[in-house]
């Protein structure tokens, strides 16, 4: 019931928007489904604890601790995004970004668009984490892109079109990997339980019985599954994608993108990672996730160093972070999959901000390059300025903030499993990282006054903005125990295998 | 009993068919005309619902029919009626220009069968009996070959209409796999699978038509403004 409940609830909320004529229902459509998505999380997150894992429509939906906390995270997005986008769209309006000619009805109609297609992705999100079936799991992935690609083109802008272009192809061909992958895994699941079952490809069976499945087509199936999923979640060198869709999509749908797609996309990758290990052991599996791990880190080092727009950062910065929660991954033991999961979280929760910094920062300098920005921006925004240091120091990993914790994790799981070279390239990479950020950052935000008028930033930003940070900061000294107990049986979901 | 009953004749007919099928996505790697390559592209679909009308016929599984059925309705009546009016509505030159010239593509396309083959090697069991990789044999290398030449087709082609017909393609070839192996996916999958081709090639239909529109070509080598 609470499984279904979340998706129409999303679903509801979608249509509703499309009906919706005047902004401010539209508007609270959006908040309210996303307040009542988060206490719903929140519910299945407790009741999962409670009481084991759910089911839900003939078993088609099944909710365990790895599926509550993806959930949570994606809701917990979906909210403080909600709750930016109001401000972000009535100063877009106010600022004349939509064409001046379009009129009244016009403007209704792009914010429309915006409002009915988010609840759509957020929706599909949901049932990625919530799907037992790997091909219901594969559609939900799929249609993630599809309810997204018009959220990218928001602008219309020849420079979206691009992007938007890019991020259907890229990922049309990175699913399609991803379909052979699940094909491959039923059919290698099939030689053990027939073909004819309808819970043939449900991952509550299969897992109970991977020790049997055919190894080589499993081999070859996790390697489709690696590249598809690995795009969805651009991992390197599959990449190149996100750069262009995190800086032409308007910002809470980058943030979404960001902040909560990633968790899917990682999340169905992660699935299929348990199934091959208990196949083929660790090894294998781990091997591969070493070498894209570290090559998503390894690319995104010389883009972050002499990057020009503040946007494109960011999506490096995305890149890094999936490559560290691959190498997480990687590198198992007991404390990999654990050091994956609770920087899936600290990620989730930092990284809208961060984003909500940047959107500020365009909003008021009217451009994403930093050659045009003169610096100084703490004078002429206060609370948005003081906040994009700080976010870039947590996002970085410096201490106190969590990052740095779940980083420290990985690295311990690393030196434990006995990787040494990619401990060191990992640690040297971070170092690289943060240096070069932090560079990028304190140069636009800090600086003498360069004259600029100051900047107002509505109720409502202001409100998401400093909500977030006093999550971000109470996070850093304290993990609710309820929360840390939810990632701590997600990872045992995981390490159970190895 | 009748010849066609003979699971043996079903079998010939199925590689016959899938023989065809891979012919045929040859020639859309030869062809220099977008309209007839979406007729290629029809027909190649007919077959492949043939082939699974025939699968599902021989091994009793009612399931398949209805995917052959989705197969028929989507990727041989729709999609292609679809393309063709997004053709006609844009109004583009028909030729398609390929990167590589025709004779040169299709030698590669051979290549990319050969090694279809060989990787289809691996899945062949045949002392394990009746199990359904036995009976893909040669349809589960021609899937592979559909899959390996539809990759070769998106990166050869420059129009962003013709880059969809080859994704659509590569597609087939992952249907054969599907019903080759392991006489489909579970329905709900596969009518979930077949939701989102239709919604994504309208989203890519409505894309190329934006595209069009704001770059007046359709030539993806101009979308190179986003670097770094």
């Amino acid at each position: 019931m609470l499984l279904l409940s979340l998706l129409v609830v999303t679903l509801l909320a979608a249509g509703a928007a499309l009906a919706a004529r005047r902004r401010s229902t539209m508007e609270g459509i959006n908040l309210g489904a996303a307040v009542l998505t988060l206490m719903l999380a929140v519910t299945l997150a407790a009741s999962v604890l409670r009481s084991g894992p759910a089911r839900a429509a003939g078993g088609l939906l099944f909710a365990d601790a790895l599926s509550a906390l993806v959930v949570l995270l994606v809701s917990f997005v979906y909210l403080a995004c909600a709750v930016y986008a109001i401000g972000y769209f009535r100063d877009d309006e106010k600022s004349g970004v939509f064409d001046q000619a379009s009129g009244e009805s016009a403007i209704a109609g792009k914010l429309r668009k915006y409002y009915s297609l988010t609840p759509l992705f957020v929706c599909s999100m949901l049932l990625v984490a919530l799907a037992n079936n790997l091909g219901i799991m594969w559609v939900a992935l799929e249609g993630t892109t599809l309810a997204s690609v018009f959220l990218v083109t928001f602008y219309a802008r020849p420079t979206s079109l691009e992007a938007a272009w890019k991020y259907a192809i890229i990922g049309g061909v990175g699913l399609s990997m991803g379909l052979f992958g699940t094909i491959l895994t039923y059919y290698s699941a099939s030689l053990v339980m027939g073909t004819e079952t309808l819970g043939g490809l449900n991952w509550s069976e299969l897992v109970t019985k991977a020790g049997q499945f055919d190894r080589t087509t499993m081999r070859l199936a996790f390697i489709f599954i690696l590249m598809g999923y690995g795009t969805k979640a651009g991992i390197a060198p599959m990449h190149t994608w996100k750069p262009d869709v995190y800086s032409e999509a308007p910002v809470p749908v980058a943030a979404m993108l960001a902040a909560a797609l990633l968790n899917c996309a990682l999340y169905g990758l992660l699935r299929f990672f348990i199934l091959t290990s208990r196949c083929l052991g660790p090894e294998f599996a781990s091997n591969l996730l070493i070498v894209f791990g570290l090559l998503s880190m390894g690319v995104a080092v010389p883009f972050i160093l002499v990057q020009r727009s503040f946007r494109r950062l960011l999506a490096y910065s995305s890149i890094d972070h999936g490559g560290i929660m691959v190498l997480g991954l990687a590198f198992g033991g007991p404390l990999g999959a654990l050091g994956m999961l609770l920087h899936m979280t600290f990620h989730s929760v930092t990284k809208p901000l961060l984003f909500f910094c940047a959107g500020n920062v365009q909003q008021h300098l009217k451009t994403d390059q930093f050659r045009r920005a003169k610096g100084g921006l703490i004078h002429a925004m206060p609370i948005t300025g003081a906040l994009f240091l700080m976010t870039t120091l947590a996002v970085t990993g410096s201490p106190p903030f969590s990052l740095f914790q779940s980083e420290f994790t990985i690295l311990r799981a690393g030196f434990e499993g006995r990787y040494y070279l990619p401990v060191v390239l990992f640690v040297g990479f971070l170092v690289t990282i943060f240096a070069g950020f932090l560079v990028h950052i304190a140069r636009l935000v800090l600086g003498p006054d360069p004259g600029t008028p100051p900047a107002e930033t509505c109720a409502w930003k202001k409100c998401s903005l400093v909500g977030l940070a006093v999550v971000i900061v109470v996070l850093g000294f304290w993990l609710p125990a309820p929360l840390y107990a939810l990632v701590q049986s997600a990872a045992r979901i995981v390490r159970e295998v190895q | 009993m009748y010849f066609y009953q003979d699971p043996q004749f079903g079998e010939r007919m199925i590689t016959l068919m899938a023989a065809f099928v891979l012919v045929l996505q040859i020639a859309m790697v030869g062809q220099r005309w977008l309209v007839t390559n979406i007729r290629v592209f029809a027909a190649q679909s007919f077959l492949l619902a043939c082939i699974a009308n025939t699968i599902a016929y021989y091994n009793h599984a009612p399931h398949i029919y209805i995917a052959a059925a989705l197969t028929f309705l989507v990727k041989v009546v729709f999609v292609p009626i679809l393309m063709e009016r997004l053709v006609a509505k844009i109004d583009i030159r028909q030729e398609i220009e390929p990167l590589i010239n025709v004779p040169v593509s299709i030698l590669i396309a051979g290549g990319l069968t050969m090694v279809g083959y060989v990787v289809a090697e691996s899945f062949y069991h045949p002392k394990e009996g009746i199990s359904p990789g036995t009976l893909g044999h040669n349809t589960l290398a021609v899937a592979i070959s559909l899959f390996l030449i539809g990759f070769f087709m998106m990166i050869n082609r420059r129009k962003a209409l013709t880059q969809v017909l080859a994704l659509l393609s590569l597609e087939n070839g992952l249907f054969l796999a599907a019903i080759s192996l392991t006489y489909g996916m579970p329905l709900v999958v596969e009518i979930g699978v077949f939701f989102d081709l239709l919604v994504a090639t309208m989203v890519m239909g409505i894309l190329v038509y934006r595209i069009r529109e704001t770059f007046d070509s359709m030539d993806v080598s101009q979308l190179r403004r986003l670097r770094g």
